[in-house]
């Protein structure tokens, strides 16, 4: 499933929507500016545009648990000035109406409006706490010089005549080193099209040059002047979801985005599992098939929908786990699971990506950000880059939340890294009703206690498809505090309205069918709950471990870099309360969405970047936690929600103490 | 020149807790030091032992276990008698083996009206032990726990998928409960922080961590009650300070050890001797990790556990 066009009809919807948009504004139609309060956002809009909308795109967090259609009632807003037209919704009574009240789904905008967004209608994201969302620009490496490793070179060559008889390539090489581009590389494919684009292009081309650390390769020739088309891909191949941008590697912005679960999971949840799969007759290619055809459909989609033919691609960046990378390129991975657990090549060198199955021209050539162990790979480097923690005297702890669950801890002078198998839980993976973090996943979960009912949040507001990480976060934290799970996280107040026995025993109604977007009720089951602890503990005893190993407690940190693909928020009260993240100062958080993907497409603008990600893949040294006696015994300690030790978890456990004082009666 | 013996230093103490009524009732628990480190702290209450009776006659004991009760085996009020009587009984542990599906699987009613014979005729404190099986100890233990109101019976063993609703009906009929946890001392603690958040009294719970015989993994049991005991003690955790029952005997006397006939394998030695002394050695073992109740079965080994707590604790 790609996100944002979930199926045709839609596409077809977004077609017309976009189409009407055109032809309004071809027609001149009118504009006004609407101001969010308290928010004080103001946003530019046009006549009869949906308020609903309109907040979302503002970044202003509203509720509207059945996605817009006006039954729920969640969405009021109070107009304070202006005009609007609105639907008549059954969720307001006349007095309400007469206030001023509308619902915001069902309001089109018809003139400058002040709306004021009541609290009662703010987005589930824990009741006026901090929530956090994806910040990647607020960590984001700095300082770095935009460079791309490849570039385009435009040449007018002088044409042979009986005189000057000098050949093609001789030609191309006098201009060539007008540009100080006098050692290079170049591929018989080069030379085979040579002599057609030069007379093509009246002697007038674009050579296509990458910087390797060994010199310069001609990898393209083009008739003309193509220098402002230069684009490339960057790619996240993930255990469990594979995550690609396009990109103008001119400009320097990513044209568009793509994800999909990687084709690899029917082999093996984890990378143990697949390590043991590629030693099964056929296994290998199998694997590398699986991951080539996802990265293919997601290319097909980015492309179509940038309107970027895939033959205008120059580059491919990619970082993933060492097992993802060596699956990828067709290298056995065998050697990774047995001691001493080697992978068989850090820094890879740069290779035509054709040759893999990639459906791109052969001119492409990819790169893989390099990996520092068996089980901190490329991924993890590539985060470390694009935050610039290598940069910053800070001491950082930097935490992956994903199936493998990487950390690593350290600044400028010194880095430490562990890894531990968290599971596919955090994307949806083993969830009954798990799903990536894209359209209409549920990440946010507020539990009124008064009416014993939750309101559920979505990704893009979408009705209810299934429960991504941020979600299930979100969930069992939610729970937790109202009582109805325990501390082990079992079901344990069997009299809520909502608990009730299905396959897998106790479950928790989360949306009835009728609500959703699939037709099946979403229900969150005593496995998951489960599943979810399993993760949160390995992610905690990692780390707790990995600190302990260098002497650090969790107050010595300046600051903790969260990365994932769990959702688009993280509530980081939330994650305290369930023992995924220490109990300290809140303001010491940052959470950064993708960082393996963010360092993937820096390093996709900068050649400096990609120097620094061989660096810091140098500089970092490992811990293996299989190896260490502490490890087992954090990880069961963690085992419970926050914490079998409460004096690690002091705030959270205070504030767990007061709610179940308050709820006994 | 004069040497400094070493001290720990303890932070901690073990919750004295009171267990039966009346005036046999027995305190265990009250520790401010490691195990017999009477140069470091105290041990008001010295260890106790309690001694097996049965429901219904055991049928795969070796003949050495069954002679001191041949008389008595089914007849769970005169064994229980036996034991107060002829072998100075201090407690008494009810094991209702019989519930168990895989068994007799004898109804909850029946096993309380048996519990309620035994805990009437035996005025010493009776703990009340179930078959293990999580589903059947809760329907029986429940009903125990009801007809035997006032009592003041200890239950167990109450594990995480049961400890509710025994718990429930423990705290609604004043009994003191068994928390039983498989050999972890964060699992151990973790159910103890549910046991609170249920309510039941700090002075109410005792822990089981779940024990072996010698030869059968001992060594795991001995660092795991160590380390609850550390904790316990000199880092001040709370919700670990709680008085340690093994149920040992039934995992003495099943091992191969204490059944194969002398004739069969003579390297063994003495069939007569060898299931007491694994009894009693296996005891004496978790004595030292902590044990403060021990649920035992042969009058000879109880008598050399007892002759070798009083030389400790004297």
């Amino acid at each position: 499933m790609i996100w944002c066009v979930p199926d045709n009809g839609i596409r077809r919807l977004v077609l017309f929507a976009y189409a009407e948009r055109q032809m309004n504004r071809f027609m001149g139609v009118k504009k006004y500016k609407v101001v969010f309060k308290p928010d004080d956002v103001a946003v530019d809009v046009e006549d009869g545009d949906n308020l609903l909308e309109l907040a979302r795109k503002a970044g202003v967090a509203l509720t509207a648990s059945c996605g817009g259609d006006g039954v729920c009632g969640t969405c009021k807003v109070l107009i304070e000035k202006g005009e609007t037209e609105s639907l008549p919704g059954m969720q307001l009574d006349p007095g309400e109406v007469a206030m001023g009240l509308r619902l915001a789904c069902q309001c089109l905008v018809r003139g400058d409006l002040v709306v004021i967004v009541p609290e009662t209608s703010r987005m589930a994201t824990g009741g006026g706490r901090r929530a956090l969302a994806t910040a990647e620009e607020l960590m984001a490496v700095t300082g770095w010089t935009h460079a791309p490793p490849i570039s385009k070179v435009y040449l007018e060559l002088v044409p042979p005549t009986l005189e000057d008889n000098s050949s093609d390539l001789t030609r191309l090489e006098r201009e060539l080193a007008k540009h100080n581009i006098d050692d290079y590389r170049v591929e018989l494919g080069f030379l085979r099209k040579l002599p057609h684009v030069v007379r093509e292009g009246g002697w007038k081309v674009t050579i296509t040059v990458l910087r390797e650390p060994s010199g310069s390769r001609l990898t393209r020739i083009e008739p003309g002047d193509t220098r402002n088309r230069l684009f490339g891909l960057a790619f996240d191949i993930g255990t469990t979801g594979v995550r690609g941008e396009l990109l103008d590697l001119n400009e320097g912005k990513v044209l568009s985005r793509g994800v999909e679960y990687n084709g690899q999971r029917i082999y093996g949840d984890d990378v143990i599992s697949r390590i043991a799969y590629s030693g099964k007759p056929d296994g290998m290619a199998k694997l590398q098939q699986a991951v080539v055809a996802t990265m293919n459909r997601i290319i097909a989609e980015m492309t179509q929908r940038a309107q970027v033919p895939a033959g205008d691609l120059s580059y491919l960046t990619v970082a993933a786990n060492t097992t993802m990378i060596q699956l990828f390129l067709g290298i056995d991975p065998k050697y990774l699971r047995l001691a001493p657990y080697v992978p068989s090549a850090g820094v890879l060198p740069m290779f035509p990506v054709r040759a893999l199955g990639i459906d791109v021209p052969e001119h492409v050539y990819g790169y893989t950000i390099p990996s520092v162990a068996s089980y901190v790979g490329g991924d993890i480097v590539s985060g470390l880059v694009g935050t610039g923690i290598y940069q910053r005297q800070e001491t950082v702890l930097y935490i992956d939340i994903g199936t493998n669950g990487e950390t690593v801890v350290g600044n400028a002078d010194w880095m430490v890294s562990a890894s531990c198998s968290a599971g596919p839980a955090f994307e949806g993976g083993g969830i009954s009703c798990g799903m990536l973090a894209t359209e209409g996943a549920i990440e946010g979960f507020h539990y009124d206690p008064k009416i014993k009912q939750p309101t559920l949040t979505t990704i893009g507001g979408a009705k209810p498809r299934g429960i991504c990480g941020a979600g299930l976060i979100d969930i069992v934290s939610g729970l937790l505090t109202a009582g109805i799970i325990n501390q082990k996280g079992k079901f344990q107040s069997e009299s809520d309205p909502r608990v009730r026995s299905g396959v897998e025993g106790l479950e928790y109604l989360l949306t009835p069918a009728g609500e959703t977007d699939i037709n099946k009720d979403i229900v969150i089951t005593e496995i998951d709950i489960e599943n979810l602890i399993r993760a949160k503990a390995a992610m905690y005893a990692g780390y707790q471990t990995l600190l302990k190993s260098v002497g650090l407690t969790f107050q010595d940190l300046d600051k903790v870099i969260i990365a994932g693909t769990f959702g688009s928020h993280l509530d980081i009260e939330e994650a305290i309360t369930i023992g995924l993240m220490p109990d300290i100062d809140r303001n010491k958080f940052f959470f950064i969405g993708n960082g393996s993907l963010l360092g993937a497409r820096l390093s996709s603008f900068s050649s400096e970047l990609i120097e620094a990600g061989r660096r810091v893949a140098r500089m970092v040294t490992n811990i293996e936690l299989s190896e260490n006696g502490d490890f087992m015994s954090h990880y069961i300690a963690s085992m419970f929600l926050p914490h079998t030790d409460s004096s690690l978890f002091p705030e959270a456990s205070r504030r767990l103490m007061e709610l179940s004082k308050g709820g006994i009666h | 020149m004069a040497i400094e013996t070493p001290r720990i230093s303890y932070t901690g103490s073990i919750r004295p807790i009171t267990l039966g009524a009346g005036d046999k009732s027995v305190t265990v628990g009250g520790e401010t030091s490691y195990p017999f480190y009477l140069f470091e702290g105290a041990m008001p209450n010295p260890p106790r032992i309690a001694m097996e009776v049965y429901d219904a006659p055991p049928a795969d004991w070796p003949d050495e276990a069954v002679a001191p009760f041949k008389d008595v085996l089914n007849d769970p009020v005169a064994w229980a008698k036996k034991c107060i009587n002829d072998y100075g009984a201090e407690m008494i542990c009810l094991q209702l083996a019989s519930t168990d599906p895989n068994d007799a699987n004898r109804s909850a009613e029946e096993a309380a009206q048996t519990v309620k014979q035994v805990a009437e005729a035996a005025n010493v404190p009776l703990i009340v032990w179930g078959s293990g099986n999580v589903e059947k100890d809760t329907e029986v233990l429940r009903t125990v726990a009801e007809v035997c109101q006032g009592k003041h019976l200890i239950l167990g063993p109450l594990v995480e998928g049961n400890y509710k609703k025994i718990g429930a009906a423990a705290m609604a009929y004043k009994h003191t409960i068994i928390a039983s946890t498989p050999l972890d001392i964060n699992l151990a603690k973790q159910l103890n922080i549910l046991m609170g958040n249920l309510g039941v009294s700090e002075s109410e719970l005792i822990m089981d961590p779940l024990v072996s015989s010698i030869g059968y993994g001992i060594e795991y049991v001995y660092s795991v009650m160590e380390r609850i005991r550390m904790a316990a003690l000199t880092q001040q955790d709370e919700k670990l300070q709680f008085p340690l029952i093994c149920n040992i005997a039934r995992e003495t006397w099943k091992t191969k050890e204490a059944k194969v006939a002398e004739a069969e394998d003579p390297k063994l030695g003495d069939t007569a001797k060898r299931g007491i002394m694994l009894e009693a050695m296996s005891s004496m073992v978790l004595l030292v990790a902590g044990a403060d109740i021990l649920i035992m079965r042969h009058p000879e080994a109880i008598k050399l556990i007892r002759e070798m707590i009083s030389d400790l604790t004297n």
